[in-house]
């Protein structure tokens, strides 16, 4: 087919007004044109934000190129206009359109969102309102799009429920062909959008929020949420690959024109962590850890790098050096790229022997840093936290580096962290400069290339549904602030403190991120007020405004210190209960009391503490250990 | 002995909005998939080495542009460039190559000259080019056509000390830089060449609006900008880049 006349939705006047127009035409190499009277379903992933973060996202990948292995089916892509372009759509009444067929994306079957992240909230009504389709479900006409999202933030929906058909509960590659067969059916029958959503909650993992009906107690906290009928699942179960060889994957990725924000090749080698830290929301939603053998990495690598061209490839996973083949991975694939002439980017490895020495071979020494992940100073903490990683560890590590030629270090830490006291804090700064100490003990003066460079930040932290801490109380902003200034005065106190440097995060975006994390569907007024205030692109710094979000909870009548401030009862009903991803909430509410109790819990690799996710039977839990 | 091979490419269609960057790192990639043995720098970041002759600006489409890349072996060019066709995308494509001799410039180094053709927006074919044939009539028989107001000028010397030293633009006379000017003798369609060499550069874009100007009837409007050919000199007379590379 030649594309080159291909139809586009922007004129070039407009394509000439805005920052980089060829994030809206399309056609880059290996995306996907089809006929769009060939095919039965077409579909509409949307990444609500901009292109060049939105195509960095594997998941959105992954479900692009399996959805168009379908002959009845094309997916295309949609993203978040940037500011320039949203003025003039908005005052040329142009709607929102896919990129490949640059077709209005209200007039195709589904709309797709994946949920990445909570600051993106504001864009979900940004995408719906240019695409011209009502921000609530129960609003929608008969046949417009069904909005459905996915990816981690479903793990609570309520916030956003009202403005979704449907949800997807777990890895987009094991429904979707039932969903489309069923969507088919339906259509073929002239079955009502109603019916076809009743049926569609009948299938594992798909959640429609529409068919349950809430209730509160007089305290704010919730009193039941109870599906409408019979034949609608009271708990909905996530879905999983339980073959991680055998699933797919997008061996002909789309490659932007443009320099997205992973510029690379991307090979997932294991989805899961095997690592319990009880901050981690991630760590527990993706459970449980499983592999992709070696085999199947280098076959997979070979292909896309071939496919695309690209000149870097990196590794992708929630805990690499967790993988139990990748001394062997990594040896191949180091063979294979000095023969193609391909850069290697590592993911933060765990500093030991191994992992420098495989460094050492992949990157400037000089140039690069090394990246420790302690999240908190002092180990009466990691041991709350369940971090794994030992003062011994980190210096033992940093002694090795130094050695080899490093000489910048950089940690992350957080603060506002359930059960810190100040001396935690003041551990952050006093972890640096041991560290520090470390460097100038080990590396002779004569060998020294300038001083050691340690950089630490902290994040706030934000306690997260299906987690051990999802029971914990969250931080005020005075406390954060307060934490990371103490945090900043201890670092200047320090014997070594010319060799360090700290940042702190922004605090207003943890305070929101914290009420969307454990909201309710009573959020919803409030994320609608703050969108038609002008909030979008929240996760962008610059973008965000703490006051105007707060404004919104006090227009909307929301109570959202009752979300974050206080410390959750141990029978408290919670909003995203109804969602069953396989960790069990007896052995959470365990894991809280142990964290109480600065007690550690092992890893599944060492040691399985029996969470739940067993019963999907694959992965780690069936593997001998 | 290096080996560098001069390749010509077209770009038309939604691919126009690349920007120059972006057009590099995509030939970085079509280069890659198509095996041809590039030559890459040593260190932890290997680079090909590739040259373009010309950046192309955001919108433009070209039927004559070119990119130099250095190999590791010989290769006949009509297998260069079937091998880098086999991998392109919509709206791309390579329209001939040729090795360059040992002691050649570089592409860059090369440019003397340009072709363009700007379409003008419009249906009344018949009146557009009327219009157009009066002002490119007119405007060739001034001696002197100035880009850039003198009044900027007086403003912006103090500026100029201000920012310590750096040139800011002066009005300047393209005259001597348009080679020649004319309407398509069908379409609403300006043709012209254009001096491209180091003491002058002068765009199409700057011609297009100096036309513009002169039009009074109507205002007119271009939303393509093709370019055709890019010119070296030798002995005196414009050759096509790819000639360069061909027989000298
Ligand atoms: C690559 C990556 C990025 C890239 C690209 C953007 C992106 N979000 O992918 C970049 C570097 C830009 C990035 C930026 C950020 N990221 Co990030 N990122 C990741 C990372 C490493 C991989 C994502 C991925 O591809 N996963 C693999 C795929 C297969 O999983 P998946 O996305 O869940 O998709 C599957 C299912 O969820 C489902 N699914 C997903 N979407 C949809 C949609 C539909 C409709 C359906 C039906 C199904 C479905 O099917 C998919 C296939 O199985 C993850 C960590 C991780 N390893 O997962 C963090 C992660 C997503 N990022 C995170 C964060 C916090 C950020 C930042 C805020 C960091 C920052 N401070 O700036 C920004 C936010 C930007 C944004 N708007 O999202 C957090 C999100 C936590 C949360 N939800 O609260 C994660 C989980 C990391 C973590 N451990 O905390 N990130
Ligand atoms: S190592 Fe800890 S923080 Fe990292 S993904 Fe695993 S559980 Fe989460
Ligand atoms: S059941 Fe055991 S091995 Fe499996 S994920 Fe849970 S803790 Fe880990």
């Amino acid at each position: 087919m030649d594309f080159s006349e291909r139809k586009l939705a922007l004129s070039h006047e407009i394509l000439m007004q805005v920052e980089k127009p060829s994030q809206y035409t399309g056609g880059e190499l290996n995306s996907v044109m089809k006929k769009a009277d060939q095919v039965k379903v077409r579909f509409a992933m949307c990444f609500p934000d901009i292109y060049e973060i939105g195509m960095s996202h594997l998941g959105m990948q992954i479900l692009y190129g399996l959805m168009n292995t379908y002959e009845d089916v094309w997916c295309e892509r949609v993203f978040s206009p940037w500011k320039d372009l949203d003025a003039i759509m908005r005052r040329d009444h142009i709607p929102l359109f896919a990129l490949e067929s640059q077709d209005p994306v209200k007039g195709f079957d589904f709309l797709g969102m994946t949920l990445q992240y909570e600051m993106c909230y504001a864009n979900i009504l940004q995408v719906l309102d240019l695409a011209g389709i009502a921000f609530h479900a129960e609003d929608r006409e008969e046949d417009d799009p069904i909005v459905i999202g996915g990816g981690p933030c479903v793990y609570n929906t309520e916030p956003i429920a009202e403005f979704f058909d449907m949800f997807y509960i777990g890895e987009g590659e094991v429904m979707y062909r039932r969903l489309f067969d069923l969507y088919e059916e339906c259509k073929e029958k002239g079955i009502s959008r109603h019916d076809f959503l009743r049926r569609a909650a009948q299938i594992e993992g798909i959640y429609v929020p529409s068919l349950y009906d809430v209730e509160y107690k007089e305290d704010g906290t919730l009193k039941s949420m109870l599906p409408k009928y019979d034949d609608i699942p009271v708990k909905v179960r996530k879905v999983l690959v339980q073959d991680m060889d055998g699933s797919f994957y997008p061996e002909k990725p789309v490659v932007p024109f443009i320099r997205a924000a992973q510029d690379r090749a991307v090979l997932e080698v294991q989805r899961g962590c095997i690592r319990g830290c009880r901050f981690c929301q991630a760590g527990q939603i993706y459970k449980p850890v499983r592999e992709r053998s070696v085999d199947t990495l280098m076959k997979h690598a070979e292909a896309i790098l071939q496919n695309t061209g690209y000149e870097e490839i990196s590794l992708s996973s929630l805990s690499t050096s967790d993988h139990s083949g990748l001394k062997q991975l990594l040896e191949e694939l180091i063979g294979e790229c000095n023969r193609r002439k391909i850069n290697i980017s590592l993911p933060s490895l765990r500093i030991d022997a191994f992992s420098l020495d495989v460094m050492n071979k992949v990157q400037d020494v000089k140039k690069n840093s090394l990246t420790f992940a302690p999240e908190a100073g002092s180990q009466r903490m990691r041991n709350v936290i369940n971090k794994g990683l030992t003062q011994d560890d980190i210096l033992n590590g940093a002694t090795l580096a130094f050695k080899g030629g490093w000489n910048k270090v950089k940690l992350y830490f957080m603060l506002g962290l359930p059960f810190e006291q100040e001396e935690d804090v003041r551990a952050i700064a006093e972890l640096c400069n041991e560290i520090a100490k470390v460097y100038y003990e080990t590396v002779p003066k004569d060998q020294r290339n300038g001083r050691v460079q340690i950089t630490a930040s902290s994040s706030f932290f934000v306690p997260k549904p299906f987690t051990a801490f999802q029971w914990a109380p969250m931080d005020t902003m005075e406390h954060f602030l307060d934490k990371a200034s103490l945090c900043k005065r201890s670092v200047r106190e320090q014997l070594n403190q010319k060799s360090i440097t700290y940042h702190y995060h922004e605090a207003g975006t943890t305070i929101i991120e914290g009420i969307f994390a454990r909201g309710d569907r009573r959020v919803a007024a409030a994320i609608e007020w703050a969108y038609r205030d002008g909030a979008l692109f929240d996760a962008w710094t610059e973008q965000f405004s703490y006051e105007r979000w707060i404004k919104a909870f006090e227009e909307c009548g929301v109570d959202y210190e009752n979300y974050i401030f206080r410390e959750r009862g141990e029978d408290e009903l919670f909003p995203w209960d109804y969602v069953d991803c396989g960790v069990r909430k007896e052995w959470l509410l365990n894991e809280w009391r142990r964290a109480r109790a600065e007690v550690t819990t092992s890893n599944c690799r060492d040691k399985c503490s029996g969470c739940g996710c067993a019963s999907y039977q694959c992965g780690i839990c069936v593997k001998k250990r | 002995m290096s080996i560098t091979v001069r390749f010509k490419f077209a770009r038309k269609g939604p691919v126009r909005y690349l920007g120059h960057l972006d057009m590099l790192r995509y030939f970085q990639k079509a280069v890659m998939r198509s095996g041809i043995p590039a030559k890459y720098t040593e260190g932890f970041h290997p680079h090909q080495i590739m040259s373009f002759a010309y950046p192309l600006g955001v919108a433009m489409e070209t039927e004559g542009d070119y990119m130099d890349l250095e190999l590791t072996e010989e290769i006949p060019a009509e297998e260069l460039s079937r091998a880098l066709n086999d991998v392109m995308n919509e709206g791309i494509w390579i329209c001939g190559a040729a090795r360059l001799p040992e002691k050649a410039l570089n592409a860059m180094a090369s440019v003397a000259a340009a072709d363009y053709e700007i379409h003008v927006d419009g249906t009344d074919t018949e009146k557009l080019r009327g219009i157009l044939m009066t002002a490119v009539v007119n405007m060739m028989q001034e001696k002197i056509l100035l880009l850039g107001k003198p009044q900027e000028e007086a403003t912006s010397s103090a500026d100029h000390r201000k920012k310590g030293g750096k040139k800011e633009k002066k009005a300047k006379d393209i005259r001597p830089g348009i080679l020649s000017l004319t309407v398509d003798d069908q379409e609403p369609v300006i043709k012209m060449r254009l001096l491209s060499g180091s003491a002058l550069n002068v765009r199409p874009a700057d011609v297009f609006s100096l036309l513009a100007e002169r039009v009074t009837e109507d205002t007119i409007t271009a939303s393509r900008i093709v370019r055709k050919e890019i010119y070296g000199e030798r002995n005196g007379e414009y050759v096509p880049l790819l000639c360069l590379g061909a027989d000298a």
